[in-house]
């Protein structure tokens, strides 16, 4: 059995990569499948999709905790989500980023393959959506699949959805990345932090599903709250804020989907960043013009 | 203060000893005579409470749970395709933890639709998370609404309950009814103190998406609550029989059974006619006893196995069915019984209205009679049907 964890933000294709990578798998020969999780996610919002290989019929129905291979499509994921987590020491990684293998630093030192896939879906899907691109790096390390057949399921599934032409730029894009990857070994010196998260007995958990604006029991997030949930982490472009040009009409205040944008006292507006997940509905929403999102998750 | 009054009427008075605040619903035969009677008490003056006619049942529900997480006493009432159309607005208030009281008046839930009398509109609502009672007479009725927010209310339970009473049979019967002095209720009664209310002074949110990391937890917290809820019924029924002379056993009564050899196991009005025909074996000479099933969640397994012990029978009386796997209080009953080597029968009747008599009666417990002597009797018995049973 060979299990693989892809790791990417909603938007990126993480689940149509794995399934991809499951039908290239069953092109050749062998038992697959591919699964998402997903939680109440958007655009932009870390997530998992899964894919097992085998040579017999698979009947396990669970996450991968100890993947063979990872496949991260955002080198940014590493700084926010344990990502290696699990991994095996003799596993492999493919990576979307602009550095050579052995300049990258995911907690664990394994094969890895590296391919710089934005600008490769920049030229020909013409967006920055990397999920065909990364195959092609997995095609490159990962013997279960060729490109040829990486090339035919994107063919396959792509077509079904998008066209023959969107299916023909998404084969390229595999067929690109394929020549442009490079191999070796990456780093293990990242610390893997898993996050602190609130895990109550039955007997310690809140009655009932009422969460205070502040605290509950000295924890910040209740069964499902949203306090601990930093969408801030998803945010890939960043509001900019010009109080010259605001009219102070409060339409990003009412708008926004995360209630992060706070109401001062003479209606100037400021942003909780550590939930805005730059959607860029108040940029949108903004008459005077006054709001302008920026490349980046920096705090302007 | 004794009234001549209809079991729905009956309910109503309850609600309105109970000083609920907050009355939403919708109306439908056979349930209708309640909340007339209680738009009337508003409009009179005699209640202080909203009465808000809503467009469905549906919103019936919502508004109830959206008015009992506002802190208030909510009551509502509905039937069969009513229960059916607010079964996904069930759900909400067991996990919020919000004690609606509602009352269910039995009615076939169609196709082969009518408006009398079956049980397979509330027992379909079983798993919901509602605590769900079954009463006897117009008295119980009154009665019953006023333990059920002291149930439903207690710190302990903190949970929604369905009271559930039989169409027509018991619906629109009069009888004479004590009603109680509102002092004494009152003291019995005292103002409903939630787990947590909206407030905009301090703002929360209810009911968010809970992911798999919670959710477990809190399943079994809404599994050890329902079982414990067992000793909080008791108990609310005891302090209702110190206080108003009236008592009904907590979840089950059992009639006759001290030295009984076999017995029929029912709710509802059912019992009623049971007991008839329970005295006159007894006249006869024959040792037949009667349980009567008060709740069917929580559902009391352990007190029944104790109360069932030194039976050679019991029998199960069912007014609903899942097809083809019998009545389900018999599947509760026999599971809750599987460690005694006692024959437990299924006998249906009185589906779609159809009348159940005093012979149908008499025939159940001919036929529970023989499964104790050691007879072969079919697990499952239809009463009053036409043509042969396979």
């Amino acid at each position: 059995m060979f299990e693989v964890r892809f790791h990417g933000r909603g938007g990126q294709g993480a689940v149509m990569a794995a399934q991809t990578f499951a039908e290239a798998a069953v092109l050749e020969g062998h038992h697959a499948q591919a699964f998402p999780y997903f939680g109440a996610e958007r655009r932009g919002a870390p997530v998992r999709a899964f894919a097992r290989v085998d040579d017999k019929r698979i009947t396990i129905k669970s996450q991968i905790y100890e993947p063979d291979m990872l496949v991260i499509m955002d080198e940014s994921l590493l700084d926010i989500d344990p990502v290696a987590d699990g991994l095996k020491p003799t596993g492999s990684v493919v990576m979307n980023t602009t550095k050579a293998p052995q300049d990258v630093d995911i907690g664990v030192a394994v094969r890895c393959a590296t391919v710089d896939a934005i600008p490769i879906a920049l030229e020909t899907i013409k967006a920055p959506i990397v999920n065909t691109a990364i195959l092609g790096a997995v095609a490159k390390i990962c013997d279960l699949v060729t490109i040829e057949s990486i090339k035919t399921s994107i063919n396959d599934r792509f077509g079904e959805k998008l066209g023959e032409q969107a299916a023909r730029m998404n084969s390229l894009a595999a067929e690109m990345a394929y020549a442009r990857t490079v191999v070796g070994i990456c780093k293990g010196e990242r610390t893997i932090v898993r996050p602190k998260v609130w895990l109550p007995t039955w007997k310690e958990l809140p009655q009932g599903t009422a969460l205070g604006e502040d605290t509950l029991s000295g924890v910040t997030v209740g069964p499902g709250g949203s306090l601990g949930n930093y969408t801030g982490t998803w945010r890939t472009i960043t509001p900019k804020y010009d109080q010259e040009k605001c009219v102070r009409c409060l339409r990003c205040w009412f708008c926004c989907p995360e209630g992060c944008i706070k109401r001062l006292e003479d209606d100037h507006v400021k942003w909780d960043y550590r939930y805005c997940k730059g959607c860029g509905i108040c940029a949108n929403i903004c008459p005077a013009d006054a709001i302008h999102m920026v490349k980046g998750a920096m705090e302007p | 203060m004794m009234k001549v009054l209809s079991a729905d009427h009956a309910v109503a008075w309850g609600v309105r000893l109970a000083k609920a605040e907050v009355i939403p619903a919708f109306p439908i035969t056979p349930q209708t005579l309640i909340i007339e009677l209680l738009s009337e008490f508003i409009f009179d003056g005699d209640m202080d409470a909203e009465f808000i006619p809503a467009d469905s049942e549906h919103s019936a529900m919502s508004i109830a749970v959206g008015a009992s997480a506002g802190g208030v006493r909510t009551f509502t009432a509905t039937s069969s395709q009513g229960l059916a159309l607010m079964h996904e607005m069930l759900y909400a208030s067991p996990q919020n933890r919000l004690p609606v009281v509602m009352a269910n008046v039995n009615r076939s839930l169609g196709a082969a639709a009518g408006i009398w009398l079956e049980h397979n509109d509330s027992m379909a609502a079983r798993d919901s998370g509602w605590m769900q009672c079954y009463v006897e007479d117009n008295q119980e009725a009154l009665d019953m609404t006023l333990q059920a927010y002291k149930v439903a209310e207690d710190p302990r339970v903190m949970m929604p309950l369905m009271i559930c009473l039989d169409g027509f049979v018991l619906s629109h019967t009069v009888d004479g009814v004590d009603v109680p002095e509102q002092a004494k209720v009152d003291d019995f009664l005292p103002r409903f103190r939630p787990l947590y209310s909206l407030d905009p002074a301090d703002p929360k949110v209810i009911n968010p998406i809970v992911p798999p990391d919670y959710a477990m937890e809190m399943r079994y917290q809404l599994d050890r609550i329902m079982e414990s809820s067992r000793q909080a019924i008791k108990e609310v029924d005891s302090a209702f029989a110190k206080r108003f002379g009236r008592g009904y056993g907590g979840l089950f009564e059992a009639y006759r059974m001290d030295d009984a050899e076999y017995a029929l196991l029912s709710l509802g009005t059912a019992t009623s006619t049971a007991r008839a025909a329970v005295d006159e074996l007894r006249e006869e000479g024959k040792r037949a006893g009667l349980i009567k099933l008060r709740f069917m969640r929580p559902f009391p397994h352990d007190e029944l196995l104790a109360a069932c012990k030194d039976l050679k029978a019991l029998g199960v009386f069912d007014r609903s069915l899942s097809f083809n796997r019998y009545g389900p209080v018999f599947t509760e009953v026999r599971n809750s019984l599987h460690e005694l080597s006692l024959p437990i029968t299924d006998h249906v009747g009185g589906l779609g209205g159809r009348d159940l008599t005093l012979g149908h009666m008499r025939e159940i417990f001919a036929n529970i009679e023989r499964s104790a002597k050691g007879e072969k009797v079919r697990t499952c018995s239809w009463y009053g049907l036409r043509g042969e049973q396979e």
